[in-house]
């Protein structure tokens, strides 16, 4: 559905993007992800068509940007990072509003309008005026106004940002409903335990480069086998080491009191065998898990560019 | 024929505004108070004198129009100096250059918006203004030269007021650069004129003796041409004209001093008219491509260090 190859773009001396490269497959749910400055909200507007690239190339349903830029706005539904609501206006009539800005009007557009607010919760608010909806209520309007059109490709940028957590899961369980409908979603978010959660691919942006990308499942499947296996035993450590020591899987071995830290290079599978053969061997085991790993320690690894740390101070940017 | 998305929201959006109908309220008011007044006047000295004096119509006539032409010049900018910097502080230009609308609808829909507006103030005087044609005086050309000049003066000045309001980010700027722009059209083209003639009304007093024949010798020279982007300028020899004290032809020649007629003189209005719709039609491309280009850069912001603790290893 979108493709960008080398994308680049600078404000000043500041390269905001430097050869970017992304790939987002039809239908996907796809989470971007990156520290405040790494290029997210410039390569959203890039793709909504609010900025022009200095280089590189974007494709979007197998449109060039470039072009054909008419074509690929009828694919793009844009969400932005604010409201953009117009005083004295009616929601029926903000949803007709931009209806009319896509060519659509009269019986068609009210009846995609009604559809579209009563699938964002907003039905009861249709005669209300946009300026006194809440916070939540604006941004479930946002959505539907970028799905006015019935765009193949929803772009959202930190959508849920300021909303409260209710708010937060209900925006994310309409989502998943237009996933669910074949809708391919770009949604860019600080808040990775919703993004693990929702999406099927993430890309994880830093200084304006791809660092990581991906599918969840295959990221968190590669983040598991990294980590190592914690092992906790009631007694007979001797037993214990000279099986492991014997097991080709296992690479290192640390021992700290009770527990001993295994780095396994199997599969669940493969764990399961070496508990059995530990059992078999009459080592009473407590404890034998991986350490959990997570979006958030890859986002801290990939974007400070060192080991796994514990993050004590980062809830208010990202909710941890 | 579909209707511009901008235009229909901009007219749902002033028909349901209380300050239109306030400001129509007001307006149509004063009319209806002056218009009364010159009439019972009149009135009153036919009772008086028996003796009808049919150019105080003319006067009521002279004072609708100035009055429709000064609003028109006072409100025009106030309404489209706010039109693009105010969707840009909104942050729905950026909506809505993400969808199919382009920036030239754009800017179009803004103007018709305004033009419309300002049409509706300008009709609503029209039947006041009719009294006149009861009495004779002013014929259906004349007034429809007047409404030319009304129209083309409004989308002069609209489309300047468009023009300032793509180019400056924030509303209350774009206000202040229309109302400079338009205050050096009307006042100061005028105030040009009025200094070279009299510093050349000066200068040609010292060659010549004879009292009285400097100011008759003096001129402002090339800078009367300076009149033809002056709407104001233009109105008044339009409703000169009309009420038939001065040709108008004359009118131009006796300007800052006398001069000979030429073609320009002699189409005085029509070049006008024409220099302003071409001004308007180029402002109309300045807004076109400042609302192509003037997007609100991404916000940058700062990049922050995440706080993290020490390295938890276990060894």
């Amino acid at each position: 559905m979108l493709r960008l190859e080398k994308l680049k773009k600078t404000f000043g001396n500041d390269h905001a993007l430097d050869g970017l490269d992304m790939e987002i497959a039809d239908g996907s749910l796809y989470g971007f992800v990156g520290p405040n400055g790494a290029g997210k909200t410039t390569t959203i507007r890039i793709i909504a068509g609010l900025l022009s690239p200095d280089g590189g190339r974007l494709e979007i349903g197998g449109f060039d940007a470039a072009d054909s830029p008419a074509r690929i706005k009828r694919l793009i539904g844009y969400v932005p990072d604010y409201f953009g609501v117009y005083d004295n206006l009616k929601v029926t009539e903000y949803m007709e509003f931009f209806a009319a800005c896509y060519g659509m009007e009269g019986y068609k557009a009210r009846r995609r309008a009604e559809v579209l607010l009563e699938q964002v919760g907003l039905g009861d608010k249709r005669d209300s005026f946009v300026d006194e909806l809440s916070r939540g209520m604006k941004q479930r309007l946002s959505l539907a106004r970028a799905l006015i059109h019935d765009p193949q490709l929803l772009i959202m940028d930190e959508p849920t940002a300021g909303l409260d957590p209710r708010t937060r899961l209900e925006f994310r369980d309409m989502v998943m409903g237009l996933h669910e409908q074949g809708k391919t979603i770009l949604i860019s978010s600080h808040l990775l335990t919703d993004l693990s959660e929702l999406c099927t691919d993430i890309g994880i942006i830093d200084a304006g480069k791809m660092t990581l990308e991906g599918s969840v499942r295959e990221i968190l499947e590669r983040i598991y086998t990294s980590k190592p296996l914690v092992i906790t035993i009631q007694d007979d450590l001797t037993t214990a080491m000279r099986i492991l020591k014997d097991e080709p899987l296992v690479q290192t071995i640390t021992v700290k009191g009770s527990d001993i830290m295994v780095e396994f290079a199997g599969d669940s599978g493969q764990e399961c065998d070496l508990l059995k053969q530990m059992i078999d061997n009459g080592v009473r085991v407590r404890g034998f898990m991986r350490e959990q790993g997570s979006l958030e320690t890859v986002f801290m690894q990939i974007t400070s560019g060192e080991k796994e740390r514990v993050v004590l101070s980062y809830e208010t940017e990202s909710d941890l | 024929m579909k209707r511009n998305p901008i235009y229909k929201r901009e007219a749902m959006v002033s028909a349901r505004s209380f300050r239109l109908a306030l400001v129509l309220m007001i307006f149509s008011g004063i009319l209806a108070v002056v218009a009364l007044l010159n009439m019972y006047s009149t009135l009153a000295q036919v009772r008086l004198t028996a003796e009808i004096q049919y150019t105080s119509f003319l006067d009521l006539f002279l004072f609708i129009t100035i009055l429709e032409f000064a609003m028109l010049v006072l409100i025009m900018p106030a309404i489209t100096a706010g039109s693009i910097s105010g969707e840009r502080e909104r942050q729905t230009l950026e909506l809505l250059m993400t969808t199919e609308l382009t920036p030239h609808e754009i800017v179009q829909g803004k103007l018709m918006g305004a033009l419309s507006t300002m049409g509706l103030l300008v009709a609503s005087g029209f039947p006041i203004l009719g009294i006149v044609f009861v009495y004779g005086g002013v014929t259906v050309p004349d007034i429809g030269l007047l409404i030319l000049c009304y129209m083309v003066a409004a989308l002069f000045m609209g489309s300047l007021g468009i023009a300032c309001s793509a180019i400056c980010r924030k509303t209350t700027m774009a206000t202040v650069m229309t109302y400079a722009l338009l205050g050096f059209l009307v006042l100061g083209t005028y105030g040009i004129n009025q200094f070279v003639w009299y510093l050349n009304g000066m200068q040609t007093d010292t060659y010549l003796t004879a009292a009285g024949q400097a100011a008759e010798q003096a001129t402002s020279g090339g800078f009367l041409y300076l009149l033809l982007a002056n709407p104001a300028s233009t109105f008044l020899l339009v409703i000169s004209g009309m009420t038939g004290r001065e040709p108008i032809t004359e009118a131009v020649t006796s300007w800052f001093g006398s001069r000979s007629q030429n073609w320009i003189l002699t189409d005085w209005i029509g070049i006008s008219l024409l220099l302003q719709v071409v001004c308007a039609a180029l402002f109309f491309r300045v807004a076109v491509w400042a609302v192509r280009v003037r997007k609100t850069p991404a916000r940058r912001k700062n990049r922050k260090k995440f706080t993290v603790a020490d390295d938890r290893k276990i060894e």
